[in-house]
């Protein structure tokens, strides 16, 4: 029997079924760097036929070229601006984001658990998850104020909802056969809730936690412009008011490299500390 | 010492009700080979699920060494055909295997030595690193094996723990089986569809009629030397009265079924 190695790839968060054969990464000589490459090459081109595009075809005022943008760019890095922006609008996120996870797992588990519980609350969270975090602005900041509550209050609604929604159907997803089994073997009913189906649970939380880590991301934005005094999207709005072009798309690929390194460091994290939480066998 | 007596099991919903068992009485002796043979949906499952202790029968009784069965228990220990979904896929082999001894709560120091034991007996000892998604179906299913034997019951209940399983991984698993319950004299009921299985198999068959209201028509003793040889005469005549036996049932299944399909 061929013997496939689950090591993580990194390239994923998502649960590692069977016994796969990726090809993706390959092992030979040329195919462990063949993705970084034909990325870079990629982006190379993009940035290069932007260039030419924005110099030749395009109106530069529209759409700068990147060098333009650049060159934008080097005095918001030198002044720290670009950073005070970031740790501003990163710190928003990652405290929302954090509590509407861990209250977002936690009424997940009990929905999941308690029948009666599901019944009576699941008509109201099918009913508000509907709300974006873009339609809370209003009341939010009538409530909170333009502050950092306000703030944080959007990005946890947002996160709660999609974490709830994976976190409960993680628990009924457990499947049944190891429960059993795990009661056959001696398991207490506290054993089996704590040491089987959470752990089976894990995979269905983690993917709701990133596809909600993403939505923070590209709620921050429109709450900073609407209502803030600081962070990205407030730099995106008042360079908007100065018809500042280049240092709009400064913030617009701030956001960008932003979004993609954090997701980045998530999965990473999620490889690194639960490898072997994330493996599951399909079930047929 | 497994003891069913006019067992029933009822279900319903609302006005309708399924008798899914009728009238079935088995005694299944210590250190016996027992198997439950039936076509599929004859309810054979669900005996196996009441004698584990997760589903209560509707009436009648079953007694395990005279104690009434009301749940999961010390003795019995289920063994299920999906191995993927029965394993702990966050643990690796070893692990798997010591989650009964924790859960069972044997002495730390003997747990070494019993997971050392099973191990070897299945044929994993040099993969206990491993995870479930990186084992072979025969490997997952030797695995569950060893996890079962591990907390020592003294019964051990198979629900056609091979069917997902190549013919070759099968037959192989079964002289493993037979192996292991030949050394360790553990009583094992082994459900199965698979007239040829059973026969290899069992000390007795119980060939249950198919549902609804399935009980055992007819229990045979197999008093033919292990290993079996399908093509044996002796064999293959138990082989053709078994199935003219399971006749009638097929017959009466592919009915309904083309029924359905019409409509």
């Amino acid at each position: 029997m061929s013997q496939v190695s689950a090591q993580p790839t990194g390239q994923s968060s998502l649960p590692k079924q069977g016994r796969t054969n990726s090809r993706a990464g390959g092992r030979s000589s040329s195919g462990r760097f063949r993705p970084i490459l034909l990325s870079t090459a990629s982006l190379l081109i993009a940035l290069l036929l932007w260039q030419l595009l924005s110099t030749f075809v395009f109106n530069p005022f529209l759409i700068p070229p990147p060098l333009a943008v650049i060159r934008a760019a080097i005095p918001m890095l030198l002044s720290g601006e670009i950073f005070a922006d970031v740790s501003i609008s990163m710190v928003r996120v990652l405290v929302g984001f954090f509590t509407g996870s861990l209250a977002g797992i936690v009424l997940g588990v009990l929905l999941g658990r308690v029948r009666l519980l599901h019944d009576l609350l699941d008509p109201i969270v099918e009913l508000l998850r509907y709300l974006s975090p873009t339609a809370m602005i209003p009341i939010a900041v009538i409530w909170f104020g333009i502050g950092e509550m306000s703030k944080y209050f959007l990005i946890f609604w947002g996160t709660f909802f999609i974490v709830v929604v994976n976190t409960t159907a993680g628990v009924w997803r457990a499947p049944i056969t190891r429960q059993r089994a795990a009661e056959c073997l001696g398991a207490s009913r506290l054993e089996i809730f704590a040491l089987v189906v959470i752990p089976s649970a894990v995979p269905y939380i983690v993917t709701g936690m990133r596809v909600a880590m993403a939505s923070s991301f590209m709620s921050i934005i429109p709450a900073e412009i609407l209502a803030a005094d600081s962070g990205i999207g407030y730099l995106l709005q008042k360079s908007s008011l100065l018809l500042q072009t280049n240092r709009i798309f400064v913030a617009l690929l701030t956001i960008c490299i932003l979004g993609f390194a954090v997701d980045r460091l998530f999965r990473f994290f999620v490889d690194r500390v639960l490898t072997r939480y994330m493996f599951y066998i399909a079930i047929a | 010492m497994l003891q069913v007596a006019g067992l029933s099991k009822i279900y319903s919903a609302g006005d309708h009700s399924y008798v899914a068992l009728e009238g079935i009485d088995v005694a299944i002796n210590k250190g016996e080979f027992f198997c439950l043979l039936g076509p599929s949906g004859c309810g054979k499952s669900t005996l196996l699920n009441i004698l584990a202790g997760f589903e209560p029968p509707s009436s009648g009784s079953v007694t395990s060494n005279g104690v009434g069965v009301t749940g999961a228990g010390r003795e019995r220990v289920m063994f299920f055909q999906d191995a993927g979904a029965a394993l702990f896929p966050w643990l690796n082999v070893e692990e798997n295997v010591r989650f009964g001894l924790r859960a069972r709560k044997v002495p730390r120091q003997e747990r070494d030595s019993i997971i050392d034991k099973y191990l070897k007996m299945v044929g994993l000892d040099h993969h206990r690193d491993k995870f479930p998604s990186q084992l072979s179906g025969g490997m997952r299913q030797r695995l569950q094996i060893a996890r079962a034997l591990a907390v020592e019951p003294e019964i051990l209940l198979m629900d056609e723990p091979f069917g997902a399983l190549d013919a070759l991984t099968r037959r192989n698993m079964h002289s493993v089986l037979l192996a292991i319950w030949q050394r360790t004299g553990k009583t094992v009921v082994f459900v199965t569809h698979d007239i040829a299985e059973a026969i290899l198999l069992a000390d007795r068959i119980g060939v249950m009629s198919a549902g609804p209201r399935a009980s055992i028509i007819k229990m045979l003793e197999i008093d033919m030397q292990r290993p079996r040889d399908l093509t044996d005469p002796k064999v293959a005549q138990l082989f053709r009265d078994i199935e003219t036996l399971l006749a009638p049932d097929m017959a009466r299944l592919e009915q309904l079924n083309s029924m359905t399909v019409e409509n």
